[in-house]
């Protein structure tokens, strides 16, 4: 038996990233690619804002979302043409309770010392049910190698006890790398400061199991300025698994009445036509 | 660059060594596709740039077959156990039957199971661990123990003595698992983020069984049966049509609580074939309701069961598809209480001051 691990305990590490500093260079997209040695995925205009990324993938596992918003706040100036732009480095939650680890048959994605969710890439046999199970989409299977693929939160650069590549990066400690637990003490004083100053809009999203009771909280968590969906996040994550209880409890009455049935029909043979 | 190889890297091998954790990636086609914005579609919760917020499933078409004959399979087996316990003598051509019906139905979702892998030279690694919050975990355990029950059940079948003896307590243990085998698929699919999977976790799971069920006797009833044996595969088929026809309905209903999450079951190819399935179903009950003496239209009637089984499968997965790619499916559902909130209790914080996502 190999029940799911999860991440709590003293120690776990992982991100904080305060979006409101994030000035959307895209450094910590390239850094992780040039680090992990991930191949480009074709260079392409999105023609979404200045976002040609698009998503978290297989061979993208940083990504700066470009969130244009008419609303002014944050220092912001709306501008000319009444835009400003919220921007948003993204990458692998590593939740305390993963969907991706929960569902994954084989025992290949499993939790570090260091709390990250790392998939071993030589135990992988693509069966895909990892994608469905992650509630953020970060997780993906490449047709050219038939694997999952994800955020390592760099295990080979933490192993020699080196900061992940993309933290390394940030020019403006918006990626900030640590123990989570004071990654969350740092993210409340900023909180307070940001609403001390006004920006009483901000908040921080996947902080704590009370924070984002569905996953259990993020090993890497956020400060936002908007609504979830502004920047293609749940607002109520949940680790699917969760709620299979119900259903498993659904399949074994409806297989018990129909074995009954069975039974039913093998004896009441000889009537009838 | 020169001396760097054209793989999406531009590292040139007389600097630096390709060992990083992703080096292993194989480059990706030139001229891949673009990530597309796709259209702003109609109002209701913000988006970004109307991106899905999850992935879709990366299961090829094929998996669809794989739960209709996993669910036959099933139900074959439990019936074929069923009907060994209570009348071994008598209705020992649908032993035999159900076994035969199992194997081939098991072999062949197994294999199509196998093919689906991204890797499918590691096939055996789902029997690496043995993990209970993994539906797919539990259902690669469920497969081979049914396979490797069903197998000596189906070559001993024909066996007297102490060999027939064990082939019949093989066949009790594929009986054993038949259920789970038919259950297991919609357990697999409520098991993910996917809305209209997700939120359907107290009728997916029987339809699927039902299904299986009209599946399993639409098959039987093409094969070889006596007089009682005809009987006991008709009445049970009627009534999985019936239980059919009614855990269909009930889906639509628990998808329906958010109208989003409902809507591929509604609308576009995958309502359709939805819609096409029940027709098939309900058209192949009445064909089943007729005298026993028109022989062709009940021979009809359980191919159409059969299929219209077959169709609900490929509508589902297709209606999973549409879901995960449908951003406001994913988020209307978590704003409405049936996400993390359902769970636990307690709504993520998505707001300032505390506020949670239901709020």
């Amino acid at each position: 038996m190999s029940p799911p691990a999860r991440g709590d305990g003293d120690g776990a590490k992982g991100f904080f990233t305060d979006t409101t500093v994030c000035i959307g260079c895209k450094a910590c997209e390239t850094a992780c690619k040039q680090w992990n040695q991930l191949p480009d995925d074709g260079m392409a205009f999105a023609g979404m804002s200045y976002d040609n990324t698009g998503e978290l993938g297989a061979s993208t596992w940083r990504h700066v979302a470009f969130v244009e918003t008419a609303t002014e706040g944050l220092g912001e100036d709306a501008g000319r043409d009444g835009l400003a732009w919220l921007f948003s480095s993204d990458v692998c939650k590593h939740c305390e309770r993963a969907g991706c680890l929960e569902n994954c048959p084989t025992g290949a994605i499993v939790r570090t010392e260091f709390g990250g969710v790392y998939v071993q890439p030589d135990v992988c046999n693509g069966c895909g049910y990892c994608i469905v199970g992650c509630p953020f989409g970060v997780i993906d299977r490449r047709d050219e190698d038939g694997r999952a693929w994800k955020c390592t939160l760099c295990y080979d650069r933490t192993k020699d006890g080196q900061e992940p590549a993309c933290a390394k990066a940030c020019p403006t400690d918006s990626i900030q790398y640590g123990d989570v637990e004071e990654l969350k003490a740092r993210a409340q004083e900023r909180l307070a400061t940001l609403h001390e100053r006004g920006a009483t809009e901000t908040y921080l999203y996947g902080a704590g199991e009370d924070g984002q009771p569905g996953t259990g909280g993020l090993n890497a968590f956020f400060l936002l300025a908007a609504e979830p969906e502004r920047y293609n996040l749940p607002p109520d994550p949940v680790a699917p698994a969760r709620k299979a209880g119900q259903a498993w409890a659904a399949a074994g009455i409806a297989g018990l009445a129909t074995a009954a049935a069975m039974l039913g029909a093998v004896l009441t043979r000889g009537r009838g036509r | 660059m020169s001396g760097a190889p054209d793989d999406g890297r531009n590292v040139d091998p007389r600097l630096g060594a390709l060992t990083g954790e992703a080096a292993g990636q194989a480059p990706r086609g030139r001229g891949a596709p673009p990530p597309q914005a796709p259209p702003v579609e109609d109002g209701g919760s913000p988006t970004y740039y109307e991106r899905p917020v999850i992935k879709a499933p990366v299961w090829k078409r094929s998996i669809a077959a794989y739960f209709w004959l996993g669910g036959a399979a099933g139900a074959a087996a439990t019936l074929g156990a069923v009907a060994q316990l209570a009348a071994p003598v008598e209705l020992r051509g649908l032993v035999v039957s159900c076994r035969r019906v199992t194997a081939v139905a098991g072999a062949a979702s197994t294999a199509i199971l196998i093919d689906d892998l991204g890797r499918p030279e590691r096939f055996l690694n789902m029997l690496r661990v043995v993990r209970p919050s993994s539906p797919m975990s539990v259902g690669a355990w469920v497969l081979a123990g049914l396979g490797s029950a069903c197998a000596p059940a189906v070559a001993l079948a024909g066996a007297g003595g102490r060999l027939g003896r064990a082939g019949d307590v093989a066949g009790l243990a594929a009986g054993a698992l038949g259920m789970p085998l038919a259950g297991y698929t919609a357990v697999l699919l409520n098991n993910t983020v996917v809305p209209v999977w997700y939120a359907t976790h107290r009728t997916l799971p029987p339809f699927f069984v039902a299904s299986g069920t009209v599946a399993a006797t639409g098959l039987l009833e093409l094969t070889r049966l006596s007089a009682p044996e005809r009987r006991v595969v008709h009445r049970l088929g009627v009534a999985a049509r019936v239980a059919d026809l009614l855990t269909a309905r009930a889906v639509e209903r628990e998808a329906g609580r958010v109208e989003r999450v409902a809507r591929p079951l509604r609308d576009g190819a995958s309502g359709a074939l939805w819609r096409a399935s029940s027709g098939m179903v309900g058209a192949s009950l009445a064909l089943g309701l007729l005298p026993r003496r028109a022989r062709a239209a009940r021979r009809a009637g359980a191919v159409l069961g059969a299929l219209g089984s077959l169709a609900a499968r490929v509508a589902i997965v297709q209606a999973g598809v549409r879901s995960a790619r449908d951003p406001r499916a994913t988020f209307e559902l978590q704003r409405a209480g049936l996400g993390g909130a359902s769970a636990t209790g307690r709504a993520a914080v998505s707001g300032p001051g505390g506020r949670r996502a239901t709020d």
